[in-house]
């Protein structure tokens, strides 16, 4: 008897069913939605880092004919209920929590901070508006760097704080921290510091707020990683009963960990929907996005290395200061300590850890979840390595060989606890050698370094809970993750999930996994997103969702099937055991015309032809624990070359070997992996947030605030490693942040290794070009002055050096000879001119010009 | 108030748009299509590019009222009767795009690039794309979408 | 980050405009590619109260060549200028410069003559018109005016152009038989403007150079010629010496601005790398033009 044999689509990169709509113009964003009677509004910002607000006069701006209204900070606290951000404790932040409202009443506390809302007929109108309320301030010394807001002397942001700290230093031992450093051959200090930069979706925070006073509802059109986060948010705020607010969510353009919650701004629009009994919208402009919506990573280490003299990283003991800016959002720069300290032994042999930390808040802009909140810690990590391997003249790759924590049954555990279930780093680490040549690029590298080119390489590893392993214990889950099924009376498969995609292709990776645990074809299963009134709690975050909501899809279209199967069993006078589905018909085993198609069971089940004997209902609630969870990671490598005249650097080539379980739609994974590593190349060599001594924002356009092009990420090679499975049928891992976290390493160690004929160690993650010849100009003078007068010999299209001030002549006194310095100027020297013709000019050597 | 008469993907358009209008805003609010996107409005992104009398253009840079008279293009012009056309359609099987609100930029750029360039390679299409900012995808499934729609166009 | 108000007119003709920028003066801002201006519009850091709009005004447009030299309507496209055979022969260091100005879109309206009027002195083509000794054609209310290039840049986004007046036409000089150009940019990333960038054209007859031209852009708030250096290049031989001299030379007295994509002294390190590879490009290219 022939079998009907199903299309499998999980480990397909099947097409997606979100680009026919993105492709043609027709997706729906927040700022494409346009309700009757809806109002635009604007913010005025101020243009202190720090200062007591006098007055706000906005009766100007009521006055601009098309401005609806103009409400001040005080008009909005009347209007809501005020006190912390309602979502800290609700995400788990802990720490002091500063009493501040929705627009500065008393205070300003970052430029940008905003003063005051305009509501008008069109956007345009709206920000006339702003420019005419008077808004009088009387300046305060701002609080511009973590150093000065621990200082005791440092003006206290917020008066109920009553100084600047937003986490208290605390300090936390695994190990024996004391006898390691004492026993060590050698301890080993860093200063390392990762500056601030931000997440930078391509749409900005905004939302549609619309009150309906007859309902006495709130719907919230809205750009938000989570329905229901921003829905108990605004919520919250506003003091209306939860069920009360609806947040409805369409496409959505990127957000990176920043569109979460409701920010001070969205709660003011709603608040302001509210009040005038209309809808209102505000969509945040590039300026905004990048002035106010929040910034990361602006984190500084201490650290301390203990080393054997073989290279093994025994201990590591280390201090951390989080810059958190101003207002502490949902708490995000108090508990990224937490994670960090967590993931900082990294899938290494680490026996002691010290970790102490400390955040202080600033008048800058307030610290988000971006992309890996934690991801310093491998930065730190890998530098480190990187570090320590130069100083006992250890190759990169072999350091770190050395000190990977070998896969055992029982797996080894992080000194900090959790189990490197799985981790297959080594192997990771093993095939990026394979398949990037080291020693022919050293080979190059050095025939390059003959020719004045500088090209490096790096590579760091890493490992990010994705969702981790399972913990210990009976109890031990990771967490729960619901979703609600149903076969509707069309015969489609509905997963309805509290998930909110907004790039990470939820629709198409879902349901993949559903059909092929259901049996029908991809077509006929629809993922419902984005209506807090349909939709059970979720977040998109933390790349969780391959292996949370994966793996209730997955466990969910096995228990709605069984229950369409049992109703089956009723239409079709067989038994459930004996029925299959397969491309959308239910079947009897072995006798494929008795096929009836789903659509005509679901219809069948809808019609209630079985009265109440039979359970028609084909929905299931199914929840989900993560099952065995595990670990994503991967070793990443990259190839620079440095130009060591202008400082900037091209990324040559790029590859990752990663493992991130079984893959759901390789084009996705590889997507997002991709994504995530142009961000890291752009930290390095572009993105930065930069405030001035004075507290003004100075990358406030994509002219400061570089964006990384077509032409800065080169082609990424990635490779796949076969996991290790560990559950029995969800081994999908996320893959969301990886990239992010370990690129910046991984180019920061390439600039390094590419820089080292000159002595340079780098311990920072920034590096335009003009901080790169900063680093060149103070590593070596020696090496230095033999370069500038090799160059003023060169003849070649690339020049090899820097040129230094004049004062460096020779005749100095450091002035050395030998080595590698006399071989670089005689290579220089032997070159041809490289011009032709009649008129070309040689240079010592071959002198090709005659006519 | 002008009153400006355009053609918008083949179809007459009129309106009065402030003279301070953008031409993305008067494309967005006045015609309702709202396929063409604002990143920035500062004419770095290239989200609000169109083709305005053949030429890829940053709809975010002209004021509408100088789009009077002028036949322009917008992503939802590019596929007859609401299907794709060749670009879109290799975009869709490269998996080009991710969270989608570069997408119209790139793609109207990408199609004027190719109509006069249509035997380009990959360098050179990276350098004509250097203007559109994507945050999702690293860029490489775009190039490889332009790539294979150029393959597919020289197969025709 | 709409645009403020103010007050729109578009003129058709050359006197209309004239008659406009007579009337309103400093509170009149004039409107042509508009990728300068309505950036600082839409920013909020340009207020004019009106906006004479010219692309318009047909006769603004077109390359011709004329006795000696190209004039370009200050309405010309850059892409058009981009795409001239004309200014492809007879202007090599314009059509060198052209490509780098931002991106293709930017370059479809851009124009020859708004960027020249908005004179940002990180921009390529203020470099090039300095270089070239470029000639400024203005109309105003008392007739025409032909400006050279080393008076129409006076300081930060200030040119010779009274209020009163209108910028018609840039005019430049045929390069001659054996000159070899070159643009040098360092950019941080492809497209972007010069932190430091380089006009240079020199002459090379004989083997040896006469006529060098070198013009940076973003050392100052206006392009700047090295003049020095041109003299030391003037008579002598392309060596590697020469050039590292030349580039200590042109190098010696400027002091560029400090930003965020810079510091002054890292600006001045590269101006002197790009004036060794821009001579050495220049020389290069002068031989094949022979």
């Amino acid at each position: 008897m022939a079998e009907i044999v199903a299309e499998r689509y999980t480990g397909a990169s099947i097409k997606r069913s979100e680009d026919p709509r993105i492709l043609t113009g027709a997706g729906r964003y927040v700022d494409d939605i346009k309700l009757p009677g809806m109002l635009h509004a604007a913010f005025v910002r101020s243009p202190l880092a720090h200062g007591r607000v006098l007055s706000v006069d906005v009766s100007a701006a009521q006055a601009l004919p098309g401005v609806v209204a103009a409400l001040t900070g005080a008009d909005l606290e009347a209007m809501t209920v005020p006190g912390p951000d309602p979502l800290m404790a609700l995400l788990g932040a802990a720490g002091p929590t500063p009493e501040f409202s929705l627009l500065a009443t008393d205070k300003v506390r970052f430029m940008g901070d905003p003063v005051a809302i305009v509501i008008a007929e069109s956007r345009y109108l709206a920000e006339d508006g702003c420019e005419l309320v008077e808004a009088d301030y009387d300046d305060l010394p701002p609080v511009m760097d973590a150093a000065f807001a621990l200082d005791p002397s440092s003006p206290p942001l917020f008066a109920n704080l009553g100084d600047n700290i937003a986490r208290p230093h605390s300090r936390h031992e695994f190990g024996d921290v004391s006898g390691t450093f004492a026993s060590a051959d050698r301890v080993i200090d860093f200063h390392i510091d990762v500056h601030r930069h931000q997440n930078v979706p391509m749409e900005g925070r905004g939302c549609v707020a619309s009150w309906d006073a007859g309902q006495g509802v709130m719907t919230v059109h809205a750009a938000t990683q989570s329905v229901h986060i921003t829905r108990t948010g605004v919520a919250t705020r506003l003091g209306i009963e939860g069920d009360k607010v609806r947040v409805l969510a369409g496409d959505i353009g990127g957000s990176f960990g920043l569109k979460i919650g409701a920010s001070r701004e969205e709660l003011a629009v709603a608040a302001a929907s509210r009040h005038l009994g209309r809808p209102v919208k505000w969509v945040e402009d590039r300026g905004e996005n990048l002035i106010a919506s929040g910034q990361a990573r602006e984190e500084s280490f201490d650290v301390r290395a203990a080393v054997s003299d073989d290279g093994d990283l025994l201990g590591l003991d280390v201090k951390t200061v989080i810059d958190t800016g101003a207002y502490p959002g949902m708490g995000m720069g108090a508990m990224v300590p937490d994670i960090m300290e967590a993931m900082l032994p990294g899938p290494y042999k680490l026996a002691a850890l010290g970790f102490e930390s400390t955040a202080a808040i600033t008048n800058k802009a307030t610290y988000v979840a971006y992309r890996g909140p934690w991801a310093s810690e491998t930065f730190v990590r890998e530098r480190v390595l990187d570090l320590v391997a130069k100083d006992l003249g250890l190759d990169p790759v072999e350091i770190r060989l050395r000190n990977i924590a070998p896969r055992t049954d029982p797996p080894a555990s992080m000194i900090t606890g959790r189990p490197l279930v799985g981790v297959t780093t080594k192997e990771s680490l093993e095939q990026v050698a394979e398949l990037v040549d080291f020693p022919a690029f050293r080979r190059r590298q050095a025939e390059a370094r003959a020719q004045g080119r500088y090209l490096g390489i790096g590579v760091a590893t890493f490992i990010e809970a994705a969702p981790g392993p399972r913990p210990e214990g009976p109890e031990g889950s990771l967490g729960s993750e619901s979703m609600r099924l149903q076969l509707t009376e069309d015969g489609i498969v509905a997963l309805f999930t509290g998930q909110m995609p907004h790039g990470q292709s939820h629709q198409t990776t879902l349901a993949q996994i559903a059909a092929d645990e259901f049996g029908v074809p991809f077509e006929q299963v629809r993922v419902v997103v984005g209506d807090s009134a349909v939709v059970p709690f979720g977040l998109t975050g933390g790349s969780r969702s391959a292996t949370m909501t994966g793996g209730v899809a997955l466990h969910g279209a096995r228990d709605l099937k069984a229950k369409v199967l049992d109703f089956a069993a009723h239409l079709m006078e067989a038994s459930a055991q004996d029925l299959l589905i397969t491309d959308g018909n239910v079947w009897v085993r072995g006798d494929p015309a008795s096929a009836v198609a789903v659509s005509e069971v679901a219809r069948r089940a809808a019609s209630g032809q079985f009265g109440d004997d039979v359970d028609a209902t084909l929905e299931v609630e199914a929840t989900y624990d993560g099952g065995e969870g595990g670990w994503s990671g991967g070793t990443h490598c990259a190839i620079v070359e440095v130009d060591a005249e202008t400082g900037l650097v091209k990324v040559e080539r790029y590859a990752a070997v990663e493992d991130c379980g079984a893959l759901i739609n390789p084009a996705v994974v590889e997507g997002q992996i991709r994504g995530g590593i142009a961000q890291g190349i752009g930290a390095v060599l572009l993105e930065r947030s930069a405030y001035g001594e004075d507290g003004s924002f100075q990358s406030a356009t994509f002219m400061d605030y570089l964006m990384p092009t077509t032409c800065d990420i080169p082609r990424i090679e990635i490779e796949h490693l076969e996991t290790v499975p560990l559950d029995a049928d969800v081994n999908f891992r996320g893959v969301g942040e990886g990239g992010m976290i370990v690129a910046p390493p991984t180019v920061v160690n390439a600039i390094e290794d590419a820089l080292s004929p000159f002595g340079v160690r780098i311990y920072e993650q920034h590096l335009p070009p003009a901080r790169i010849l900063e680093l060149i100009a103070a590593a070596d003078p020696a090496v230095r002055w033999l370069q500038v007068l090799a160059s003023a010999f060169d003849e070649d299209d690339v020049t090899p050096v820097a040129i230094v001030p004049s004062d460096a002549l020779p005749g100095s006194d450091d002035a050395e000879s030998g080595g590698p310095v006399q071989r670089h100027a005689g290579g220089v020297l032997r070159e041809n001119a490289g011009l032709d013709g009649p008129d070309a000019v040689g240079l010592g050597g071959d002198d090709k010009g005659t006519e | 108030m002008t009153d400006i008469t355009l053609t918008v993907n083949g179809a007459t358009c009129t309106g009065s748009p402030e003279a301070r209008k953008t031409l993305v805003d008067f494309l967005r609010d006045d015609l309702d299509l709202t396929g063409t996107h604002v990143g920035c409005e500062h004419g770095v992104c290239g989200a609000c590019t169109v083709i305005l009398d053949g030429r890829p253009v940053r709809s975010c840079l002209m004021l509408a009222v100088q789009a009077a008279g002028s036949e322009v293009t917008t992503i939802e012009g590019l596929a007859p009767d609401g299907g794709l056309g060749t670009l879109q359609q290799a975009m869709w099987d490269s998996h080009s795009f991710q969270c989608g609100f570069c997408t119209p930029g790139f793609v109207m750029q990408a199609t004027a690039f190719l109509r006069d360039h249509p035997d380009a390679g990959e360098q050179q299409i990276r350098e004509a794309l250097s203007g559109n900012i994507c945050r999702c995808t690293g860029y490489q499934s775009i190039i490889d979408g332009v790539l294979l729609a150029a393959e597919r166009n020289r197969e025709r | 980050m709409k645009l403020p108000p103010f007050e729109y007119e578009a003129p058709t003709t050359v006197d209309e405009a004239i008659d406009l920028l007579a009337e309103h003066l400093d509170e009149a801002s004039v409107l042509a590619g508009g990728q300068s201006l309505i950036p600082l519009l839409a920013l909020r850091l340009a207020r004019p109260e009106v906006l004479i709009d010219i692309n318009g005004i047909a006769e603004l447009s077109g390359v011709s060549a004329a006795d000696g030299g190209v004039a370009i309507g200050a309405m010309t496209r850059e892409y058009v200028a981009e795409e001239s055979k004309v200014i492809a022969d007879t202007v090599p260091l314009l059509a060198a410069a052209l490509p780098l100005i931002g991106h293709e879109a930017i370059r479809s309206r851009g124009t020859i003559g708004g960027s020249l009027a908005h004179a940002d002195a990180a921009a390529e083509l203020p470099a090039v018109a300095r270089a070239l000794d470029a000639e400024f054609v203005v109309r105003g209310p008392s007739g025409m005016r032909v400006i050279p290039a080393a008076q129409w840049f006076e300081g930060y986004l200030t040119t010779a152009r009274r209020p009163d007046e209108l910028l018609v036409e840039v005019r430049f000089p045929t390069a001659g038989r054996g000159t070899g150009v070159s643009f040098q940019e360092v950019a941080r990333r492809h497209g972007d403007f010069a932190i430091v960038g380089l006009a240079v054209s020199l002459v090379l007859s004989g083997g040896v150079i006469s006529d060098a031209r070198l013009a940076f852009a973003g050392v100052s708030d206006v392009p700047v010629r090295a003049a020095a250096a041109e003299d030391l290049l003037a008579g002598e031989r392309p060596s590697a010496e020469l050039f590292a001299e030349a580039a200590r030379l042109a190098t010696g007295d400027i002091d560029p601005p400090a930003d965020l994509h810079g510091s002054s002294d890292y600006r001045k390190t590269v101006a002197a790398t790009i004036v060794r590879r821009g001579l050495r490009e220049a020389a290069g290219n002068a031989l094949e033009r022979q």
